[in-house]
């Protein structure tokens, strides 16, 4: 099988495909990983960009060929092509928008066409940003198509590790892998607006927790 | 190998090695060759010819997207020559004598190829190749290839055209129908015998590709005749499947995933009803075990359950007795095994539990009384509840100590529980008695349960119990009804072993409270609920966020129990005394404590026992002075230092007061205006020299906004508290609040003066009026703003408050009209503001934008005309006033502004604003007599073109009784007025 080899490394590698509609993050995500970011490819005239991923498991490193396809609605390109060889795939949707929820099952269908029975993350992104569209029980795709679905932030690096710690475990056949060192991952943007937003919802939840103080003897009745 | 081959591998590249120039150009050469005119021979004769896949997948992707670009603009030589090559590629055909090689490519390719297909199907099919799909069929005999291929043809039209998952236009959907209509009529019967022949033929020597085909299969059940599968000869063939163990497990899967398509069918309840009893589903049930991992498992679950819920469908649907007796028995067939599943297995996502069982337990509230085996189930259905409420052990520590994933379960939980719980009520209310044994039972296992998950056991349990006390009525839980009395006194006298855990500790506490109607009538359990608050269960619990909710939980426990608490005042004291000497000790760093308003439902708590009459007037004395002497005292200590107070220091004496305030506010909540004024004046004394220390507050920090904020509110409760006595203080009160003019500082002076003027009326005549001028000369400068700015700028914080000082300002002077206080407009020093306020409440009832807020100032006019026009001929109280009224306020409010289109009667509040205008019209006849209607039917009708004979009925009204007829024909008068006018003249 062919596989991508910008530098070619002697530990295991495997293509990741990206997909989602334009503006869903999928490329601010893989810029967060900061290695990757250094020894990215990019590819103007066929708008892709390969970013080699590198993770350190209990098992050794193993790397991510991120194949980010933004950009090919504007190029033309390769399309489906690019899904060639692929080993395991993020479809990425932006919770802010709904639309992008929607074209999930394109997404996944087209992906299946040329990749058949690959393990593909379902990311919800943006759930930093406050007027969240699609809620969170909301999303369902994954449970009818068997994926594995996680809430991402690109912008804060909330749960970065996540898809990648799933894809894996599901190719190296070990529920039990587990990273070992953090990537050095970009600074956070939005840091201070995710822990605003964790505060808010830590006081709400402690406010809906906590009765009004007068006058509410009906609450027990 | 030619250049476009080339150039197509170097832009597949991907290893990146390559010179990105060279790419660019091989991407723009293939760009190139796209747009030829022969680009759809060029893509055919490379798939005959190459075996790169790159190749054959870039000249697919091509044919596929020239088909779907230009078809319209194709020749019919050029569609006839793809027509026949596609063909002939899906069908292992020749092509100018070769065998193209394409369906020996991987998946990828021949997924690509069968899309490539469907493309020219979704353009062609029936009208132009109608015999595409009759055409394949003979080829299937050439085996597993070209059946692959046909599965994979049948699969992408399913995906590109049919199937409802994905979002499609409009005329797609009419494509899909015009095709499934189509192939129902022409070829469905074929295809399904093709498929019966294929898995007959191969399910022993290839069950790979009986598999595909069954689960290709299982898409199209939907909308093919189900005859065509549900006879007795597909479905034998489908269950020897299910059932033979030496088949391959994926087989086995794809046809009881068969059977659930034709289960799952949309069709007729009554014929539902005959297949679903014909199926006899019960052969399936011994392949349920508890291994999640087979796949099998969970395909006949995801079967068993589906059937389930169709019996339970029919049932609702039908009514005969005949079809709802098999529908029961049926279901009786089934539950036990859907029952097993919902607490072993995977469960299908696609399946809803509580939908489900609500759905049964609903069916039996027209049973009664239930048979022994609805009570097995209901019974059953219990169990599943507590299986699903329970938390997994995995996160027992994230949610003690609350970290995000344990927030996160226990957010996710408590959303679950909701409908679980509802189904739990239900079950509740058809078998009570069920339902109680069954939690009484849970709570006695959960305690035995072994730790590594007593702590999920007890919890869900308790949680039932929770749950159970929601639903109860307040007689049935007084009287004890059924087991209950024994649940309570298990809860109350069972030490758990996992009280230290947060979550069972607080669904513990949550549930004493829940139940306290009980404890209210059997006052034995009073020892134990006290101590389980007090100890290190409740109050005195090391987890912060258990305590704290102890906390609150117990003051709503002293305010319900609380007259059978008076023997135990001193002991509740003593136990709380560490709690209360946080707060009143002086030396309490306010690091410590979270938030400001921590300790203060230990003191309504507190407040509310020592508050009762049943103290004796010397303890209760001694009790207050002990909590209040401390705290005043800390509050003069620092009030002293004040000046001497550095920059780091203050702030925390500031929270450290605000505290106080907070508690001793709490603390007075309990006595009542009765005890400290008439019975025992000494207590109210009490509260009086606290009054005076707290005021103190005002003079040393004004300017510090929390602290003003506390006082007030303690102004506010000595006001309710005090009554009539806090006079004394309010003066130097008012005067501090005073000092302060922001907008937001004056709304809440303003409450206070409302609540003051409401409570005293005209006993607060002085007070007002020495304070009235100021108020008047501030808020009317500062409201002149609100008037000036409309439109989006005027959307800014500041003018958000001046419109809240505004309206709080009509309130204001509505209170003061409607409490016989008006004479304080007329005060000397008041007077110079009446004109502007008279002219702002006249603007105001004329135009402002809530109606609610015209109504206010109508009214208080209303009340001016009655207090200051004595009779109609008397001498003139305000001069100027009368005249005022009858040629401004008569024909502005009374008619221009109801002429507006912008004044809507259909709206309810606009109909009370316009009755309370013609009550005005009718109060300054009484009042003006002649005056008024001269002028207001000479100068104001003229003026709205009003004819003759309407202005002389409405004189009649006007003169009747009759405050209805008068309203209904002013009405009348308005709306045809408006109709003449149309437009013509347009009042604003």
């Amino acid at each position: 099988m062919a596989l991508p080899n910008q530098q070619t490394v002697d530990y295991p590698s495997f293509k990741l495909v990206i997909v989602g509609d334009g503006g869903t993050g999928k490329t601010t995500f893989v810029k967060r990983h900061l290695t990757g970011e250094f020894e990215k490819k990019y590819e103007p005239t066929i708008g892709v960009e390969v970013h080699p991923l590198d993770f350190f498991t209990n098992c050794g490193k193993i790397r991510f060929y991120c194949w980010d396809t933004a950009g090919q609605e504007k190029f033309g390109g390769l399309r489906d092509g690019y899904y060639i060889h692929g080993q395991c795939a993020i479809i990425m949707f932006d919770v802010t928008a709904r639309l992008t929820y929607k074209n999930v099952p394109t997404w996944h269908r087209d992906l299946c066409r040329v990749c058949e029975n690959i393990p593909i993350v379902l990311c919800g992104n943006k759930v930093d940003v406050k007027n969240r569209q699609v809620k969170a029980k909301q999303v369902t795709f994954h449970r009818k198509k068997n994926l594995q679905y996680y809430e991402i932030s690109a912008k804060s690096n909330y749960n970065f590790e996540k898809p990648f710690l799933y894809l894996a475990r599901k190719l190296a056949g070990d529920p039990n892998l587990h990273f070992v060192e953090s990537p050095a991952l970009a600074p956070p943007e939005v840091h201070i607006d995710l822990a605003a937003q964790q505060q808010h919802e830590a006081e709400l939840q402690a406010a809906a927790s906590q009765p009004l103080p007068d006058d509410d003897d009906d609450a027990f009745e | 190998m030619d250049d476009v081959e080339k150039a197509i591998l170097i832009s597949f590249d991907e290893s990146g090695a390559l010179d990105a120039g060279l790419k660019s150009q091989a991407v723009n050469f293939c760009q190139q060759i796209k747009e030829t005119p022969s680009i759809c021979s060029l893509c055919i004769e490379k798939l005959c010819f190459c075996k790169l896949v790159q190749v054959q997948f870039w000249c697919l992707q091509t044919l596929q997207e020239v088909i779907r670009v230009r078809y319209g603009s194709m020749s019919l030589e050029e569609k006839n020559f793809i027509r026949k090559s596609v063909f002939s590629m899906v069908c292992l055909e020749r092509i100018d004598d070769k065998v193209c090689s394409v369906l020996e490519s991987p998946a990828f390719i021949k997924n690509k190829l069968a899309q490539v297909l469907v493309t020219l199907i979704y353009f062609e099919y029936p009208l132009i190749w109608s015999s595409v799909f009759v055409d394949f069929l003979p080829h299937l005999s050439k085996g597993t290839v070209v059946i692959d291929m046909f599965s994979r043809v049948l699969n992408a039209l399913d995906d590109e055209l049919i199937c409802l998952d994905y979002p499609r236009t409009s005329e797609e959907v009419a494509i899909a129908a015009r095709v499934k209509d189509a192939m129902r009529q022409q070829c469905v019967a074929q295809i399904v015998r093709a498929w019966y022949d294929i898995v007959s033929t191969y399910k022993n020597s290839d069950p790979e590709i009986c598999t595909t085909v069954l689960d290709c299969m299982s898409r199209y059940i939907a909308w093919i005749d189900i005859g065509l599968i549900a006879n007795d000869v597909f479905i034998p063939l489908l269950f020897e499947f299910i059932l033979v163990d030496g088949l391959s497990e994926q087989l086995r899967g794809a046809a009881a995933g068969c059977v659930l398509a034709v289960v799952s069918k949309r069709m007729d309840a009554q014929s539902k009803l005959s297949l679903l009893k014909s199926l006899q589903i019960t052969r399936v049930f011994g392949l349920i075990s508890d291994d999640n991992d087979s796949e099998l498992v969970s395909r006949v679950a995801a079967l068993i359950t589906g059937y389930a819920v169709e019996v339970l469908e029919c049932s609702k649907r039908l009514d005969s007795q005949d079809a709802k007796s098999v529908s029961m028995e049926l279901l009786d067939e089934v539950l036990p095994t859907v029952f097993y599943v919902m607490q072993n297995c995977e469960m299908d996502a696609a399946f809803s539990i509580v939908q489900f069982l609500s759905g049964y337990v609903a069916t039996m509230k027209t049973l009664s009384p239930l048979q022994e085996k609805q009570m097995l189930h209901l019974g059953q259905i219990l169990e599943v509840i507590r299986t699903q409420i329970r938390y997994d052990p995995i996160y027992r520590n994230n949610l003690d100590i609350v970290d995000k994933i344990g927030m996160e379960e226990e957010d996710r939980m408590a959303e679950f529980r909701k409908d679980l719980f509802v189904l739990l009520r239900s079950v509740g209310r058809v078998a009570p008695e069920v339902t109680q044994i069954f939690i009484r039972n849970s709570l006695t296992s959960a305690i035995a349960s072994s730790s590594d998950r007593n702590v999920e056991e007890v919890e869900a349990a308790l949680s039932l119990l929770y749950a159970l006390g929601e639903s109860m009525s307040d007689e049935a839980m007084k009287a004890g009804t059924g087991l209950l009395s024994e649940l309570v006194t298990n809860l109350l006298s069972t030490r758990f072993p996992c009280h230290s855990n947060r979550l069972v500790a607080l669904v513990y506490l949550e549930t004493i409270a829940r139940y306290m109607k009980f404890v209210q009538e059997n006052t034995q359990y009073i020892p134990l609920v006290l101590a389980a608050f007090l100890d290190e269960r409740g109050i005195h619990h090391p987890n912060i966020y258990v305590s704290r909710r102890a906390t609150y939980l117990f003051m709503r426990v002293v305010k319900l129990l609380k007259s059978k608490l008076v023997p135990f005042i001193e002991t509740i004291l003593q136990n709380l005394q560490d709690v209360v000497a946080r707060v009143t000790s002086m030396n309490f760093a306010s690091k410590e404590s979270a938030g400001s308003e921590d300790g203060a439902y230990i003191f309504e708590a507190i407040g509310l026992l020592i508050g009762m009459e049943d103290v004796p007037l010397g303890k209760q004395s001694d009790y207050l002075s002990s909590l209040l002497t401390p705290l005043c005292q800390q509050v003069e200590a620092t009030l002293l230092n004040a000046k001497a107070l550095s920059p780091e220091e203050s702030p925390l004496k500031v929270a450290n007061i605000q505290q106080i305030i907070v508690a001793i506010n709490a603390l007075s909540k309990g006595f009542s205006e009765r005890l400290v004024t008439a019975s025992r004046p000494a207590i109210g004394h009490m509260f009086k020299q606290t009054l005076d220390v707290l005021l103190q507050i005002l003079v040393v920090f004004p300017k510090v906004e929390p602290l003003r904020t506390k006082v007030l509110s303690f102004i506010h409760r000595m006001v309710d508290t005090l009554g009539a006595s806090v006079f004394p203080y309010l003066p130097k009160a008012l005067e501090q609040l005073l000092a302060e003019s922001e907008p937001k500082e004056m709304v809440d002076f303003l409450v206070l003066l409302n609540q003051l003027i409401c409570k005293f009326s005209t006993l607060v005549q002085d007070i007002l009026e020495e304070v009235f001028p100021a108020i008047a000369g501030r808020i009317l400068s500062a409201i002149r703003k609100v008037a000036d700015s409309s439109g989006p700028e005027a959307n800014t914080e500041e003018i958000r408050e001046l419109q809240e000082l505004q309206k709080t300002l009509y309130t204001f002077l509505h209170v003061i009209t409607t409490h016989d206080l008006s004479s304080v407009f007329l005060s000397p020093k008041s007077r110079g503001y009446l004109n502007s306020i008279m002219q702002l409440l006249l603007h105001t009832s004329c135009h402002h934008k809530d109606i609610l807020t015209r109504k206010a100032c109508v009214q208080i006019f209303i009340r001016l005309i009655k207090d200051w026009s004595a009779s109609p001929f008397g001498e003139e109280k305000v001069p100027g006033f009368r005249s005022f009224m009858i040629e401004t306020f008569a024909t502005n409010c009374c008619l221009y502004s109801v002429l507006d289109k912008s004044f809507e009667f259909t709206d309810a509040n606009t109909l009370i604003l316009f009755g309370e205008i013609v009550l005005a019209q009718k109060v300054m006849y009484e009042k003006f007599g002649d005056d008024f209607l001269v002028h207001f039917v000479s100068k104001g009708f003229p003026s709205a073109h009003c004819p003759q004979n309407l202005a002389e009925q409405y004189c009649q009204k006007l003169k009747g009784s009759d405050m209805k007829a008068l309203r209904s024909f002013y009405q009348l008068l308005i709306e045809n007025l408006r109709l003449q006018q149309n437009g013509s003249h347009v009042f604003r």
